[in-house]
């Protein structure tokens, strides 16, 4: 039997949006376009710590986000825009302390995001509504707002500086290792 | 244990044999690799897999933190074989993010003999001291290193003598400086590749700050 408040979460979900391969060929708006479907992630789970009944379908949606897409996220930023920026910011640009604290904040993500995904997989093991825990809503809410500001500052800072300093060459590679992060060999990503 | 490695062994060699009757004897014959590989001891580091080359196209050299010091017998002597008997083309020095050698450097402790091979790298983190103090992150901070260490070799590697030697005798060589990300298997170019003695200026061990430098290597 479904109750009607079941009905409404799962008509209010929204998901997040799959994203097209074809944008890997403009990394940086791949990057924004990552970063809109972090904020549809941080909805979702903000949805998920007030409900109090079982939808497994969203919970999994988080779960495997966090699993699969966000660590690959992580390594686009850590181990290729970022050093990519280092190597062309100007020294009047000052990007060393915004992504000094990118990175610490990477690093709490994935600890955060880990505890959270602990926690969903356990909800759909026992089949347990997330926002009926009073210390997994709290995970929950913290893992979203630490997400958000830092997409924020990486949408306000970050962003901008790589469209003024990256060379045309430099988003020739991204957009190719972006792909082959993501299994696709170059010429599949139809950029 | 090791009796599994002969057995892998045996069915690696029956499938090349398959695939391919002549291989090891038209390998045995001659080795005339194009490129000397300078890498990292790291065994996620497996120098002709990650270019997807076969036996015979590579000549590997590897050691701790992917060095090249000019005082170390064994390294020059796979690099004078490589460059004047072996004639390869071009010189890879490919280091790799997250390595243990640079981090151990980095942290500044004490960790006995591997503290003296790590001089080169302990004297780049003393040189960029308060550039690398301005990284509050230290993965990020192990991680330039890791790409300056590179550099700095292939600095060394440009003014080593027999490199020198054979560029003065017109012989077609070049140096690239690469790095790699264990955790998605891709390289990097570090855009430093030196084609002959003029190029030597441009392969300071300080990476350019907002100086595009290119490479014909892509």
């Amino acid at each position: 039997m479904t109750r009607v408040g079941e009905v409404g979460l799962h008509e209010a979900h929204d998901g997040i949006e799959p994203i097209s391969p074809e944008l890997m060929a403009t990394p940086l708006d791949f990057f924004f376009a990552e970063h809109f479907r972090h904020r549809q992630l941080c909805a979702l789970i903000d949805r998920l710590s007030t409900t109090t009944f079982f939808d497994p379908g969203p919970i999994a949606e988080v779960v495997d986000f966090l699993r699969f897409e966000a660590p690959i996220h992580i390594i686009d930023e850590e181990e290729d825009l970022f050093p990519l920026l280092r190597r062309r910011c100007l020294p009047e640009d000052d990007v060393e302390g915004v992504l000094g604290v990118l990175s610490a904040e990477h690093k709490t993500d994935a600890i955060l995001g880990r505890g959270v995904r602990d926690y969903l997989e356990h909800c759909l093991d026992t089949r347990a509504a997330p926002g009926a825990n009073m210390d997994g809503r709290r995970d929950l809410a913290a893992f979203a707002a630490q997400e958000r500001r830092h997409l924020a500052l990486e949408n306000a800072v970050v962003l901008p500086i790589a469209r003024q300093r990256l060379t045309p060459e430099d988003l020739t590679g991204l957009a190719r290792r972006l792909a082959a992060r993501r299994g696709m060999a170059p010429g599949e990503t139809g950029g | 244990m090791i009796a599994e490695l002969f057995d892998r062994n045996l069915r690696w060699a029956a499938g090349r044999a398959r695939v391919d009757p002549e291989y090891f004897r038209r390998l045995a014959s001659q080795q005339g690799p194009e490129y000397l590989w300078i890498g990292c001891s790291d065994s996620r580091v497996p120098a002709n897999e990650i270019v997807g080359l076969d036996p015979g196209e590579l000549f590997v050299h590897r050691n701790v933190a992917n060095l090249a010091p000019p005082q170390d017998a064994n390294f020059l002597s796979v690099l004078q074989f490589a460059v004047e008997i072996l004639k390869v083309r071009h010189i890879i020095v490919c280091g790799h993010y997250g390595c243990g050698g640079v981090r151990a450097a980095v942290s500044g402790e004490r960790h006995g003999l591997i503290d003296h091979w790590l001089q080169p790298v302990s004297c780049l983190c003393r040189r960029d001291a308060a550039e690398l103090r301005g990284i509050l992150d230290f993965d990020a901070r192990v991680n330039l290193v890791c790409e300056r260490n590179v550099l700095a070799q292939v600095a060394s590697l440009a003014d080593n003598p027999f490199v020198r030697d054979a560029w003065d005798r017109g012989q077609p060589l070049s140096i690239h400086g690469w790095i790699y990300s264990i955790q998605d298997g891709l390289l990097r170019d570090l855009e430093t590749t030196i084609e002959n003695v003029e190029g030597r200026g441009g392969a300071s061990p300080k990476a350019p700050r907002g100086r595009a430098r290119r490479s014909r290597a892509g």
